[in-house]
């Protein structure tokens, strides 16, 4: 027992001293004014952005009218019950911008485009697609992780935004069928609630959600040795992985900003 | 006398603890055409990697174009990987790429050319290797002899001085070795690019060859031109060009 959680700790740090290496490395590749093969990482980097974020708008348009929608029917209709109907845009704003915006955006861009970055290069390393790079001396790391890494951060802060607008104003629109809390009211309300604080975190825990998402799923994705069964084994823990990292940053950033 | 384009000294490589190349010392002049020949297993792959570079051997040392691939420091070896062109067993082609694109890769990647330089080189290169009407098409849509002539348009469009290639053979229909043997005596003829590639089969093309290497479980049997095969007295040289 004592072996098992000493072997599982020391696999523990040494994944994530990885993980933050290969961090360091697209940030730095990011940073770095070198304009060797900027050109074509541009093309991965624009292709990774309409991937991640334009075509991610409908799903999460809609996963984002549904939760405001629910949010603003059950705080709307209990609220005014106990005596705290005046608190509804208060909820929402806690509920939606503070925590499930940017929480549930990372979930769906974790399904959608983690899922697809792991087993692309997963599958690039199995066809000998990425050892020919390696032969053709283009750098990896400028060429397929630090495009997903910019790609992911720009779709998960906008989508993060968009999630929040659509759930705060969609959400209420649909439920005024069931309300009587006129518009301008509960606008004036939510702009009441809603801090300067509150938007930066949001677009701050949107940022980061998209560099856990893109560093650790092209980890994993790199990690293939080269058998085909061994990506869907490593894109099952590129979301495991992900998904946790992003709750346990929520939790950091949360704690470290509101308590 | 021609300056060796490259050089293996005493090279040993592991692959899960097992010895695949073991103690190899081969020299390679530049311009010369070169087989690494043996049955599957024969470590003959393993081999090719070892010296483009693509391996790191667990003793012994490998000199590329003149570049210690061990001592090299990263700007040599990213100057060195333009020089040399490596086509593998699959053809290892971008998958969300066009064949067009694909060939252009390096180019956009390592040159300054403009788009128009690049369309030219690209055109001509696949024109070279007959597969200038398939530029369109992505890697899926391609036939494996297709794809790997492609990969040989794409290993050759930065004007590469050393060629390795990889199964030479696999997935070459007819119509494909006759383009491959007008290809060999094209580099013949040109003597100037280096070309070493493995070979798993007795074939038509050894006769193409300046020299053959034969392997057997990861070590040298013999060196020499195709004419003295013969004279090599070994059961597996024995096996593999005379019971095939």
């Amino acid at each position: 027992m004592i072996a098992w959680t000493g072997r599982k700790t020391v696999e523990g740090v040494a994944y994530a001293a990885d993980v933050l290496y290969l961090s360091y490395l697209a940030f730095k590749e990011l940073l770095s004014p070198a304009r060797r093969g900027r050109g074509e990482a541009s093309r991965v980097i624009t292709r990774q952005i309409l991937f991640t974020g334009v075509d991610a708008l409908p799903i999460v348009g809609a996963i984002a009218l549904i939760l405001g929608l629910i949010i603003i029917i059950q705080a709307g209709t209990t609220l005014p019950q106990i005596g705290a109907g005046a608190l509804l845009a208060q909820i929402v704003v806690l509920t939606v911008v503070r925590e499930l915006g940017p929480l549930i955006t990372a979930f769906i861009v974790v399904w959608r485009s983690g899922t697809a970055m792991c087993t692309e290069l997963g599958n690039m390393r199995v066809g000998q697609e990425i050892a020919a790079l390696e032969a053709m001396g283009i750098n990896l790391i400028r060429f397929l992780v630090m495009p997903r890494l910019f790609g992911a951060i720009v779709a998960m802060i906008c989508l993060t935004v968009y999630f929040d607008l659509v759930a705060i104003l969609g959400g209420f629109l649909v439920a005024k069928v069931t309300l009587t809390i006129p518009i301008t009211v509960y606008l004036t309300e939510i702009e009441q609630s809603l801090s300067i604080a509150d938007v930066l975190i949001t677009i701050l825990k949107g940022g980061l959600f998209g560099t856990t998402i893109a560093v650790i799923c092209c980890h994993h994705g790199l990690s293939v040795v080269g058998a085909t069964t061994e990506v869907p084994q490593q894109t099952t823990r590129a979301m495991l992985n992900t998904v946790t990292v992003c709750l346990l940053l929520d939790i950091i950033v949360t704690v470290g900003f509101y308590i | 006398m021609a300056e060796s384009a490259l050089e293996l000294d005493h090279v040993s490589a592991f692959v899960a603890d097992t010895v695949h190349v073991d103690d190899l010392s081969l020299t390679v002049q530049q311009g010369e055409i070169v087989a690494l020949v043996g049955s599957n297993a024969s470590g003959k792959g393993l081999a090719l990697k070892l010296c483009a570079g693509l391996e790191t051997p667990a003793a012994g040392e490998v000199r590329l174009l003149g570049v210690d691939l061990a001592e090299g420091s990263d700007e040599e070896i990213l100057r060195l990987r333009q020089r040399v062109g490596v086509v593998f067993d699959k053809p290892a082609l971008v998958s969300n790429m066009s064949a067009f694109n694909n060939v252009a890769l390096p180019l956009r990647y390592h040159t300054a050319l403009a788009e128009g330089e690049i369309q030219d080189r690209v055109m001509a290169r696949l024109s070279e290797y007959g597969v200038e009407a398939l530029g369109d098409r992505f890697p899926a849509e391609l036939t494996i002899g297709d794809a790997r002539l492609v990969a040989l348009a794409r290993a050759r469009v930065m004007d590469a001085e050393i060629l390795f290639i990889d199964e030479l053979l696999l997935g070459l229909d007819a119509d494909d070795l006759v383009r491959i043997r007008g290809l060999i005596e094209g580099f013949r003829r040109e003597a100037r690019l280096t070309v070493v590639a493995t070979i798993n089969a007795p074939t038509g093309l050894f006769g193409l060859m300046d020299r053959l290497v034969l392997l057997r479980d990861g070590r040298l049997v013999a060196a020499c031109p195709p004419a003295e095969v013969s004279r090599v007295d070994d059961p597996m040289v024995r096996d593999f060009f005379w019971n095939n």
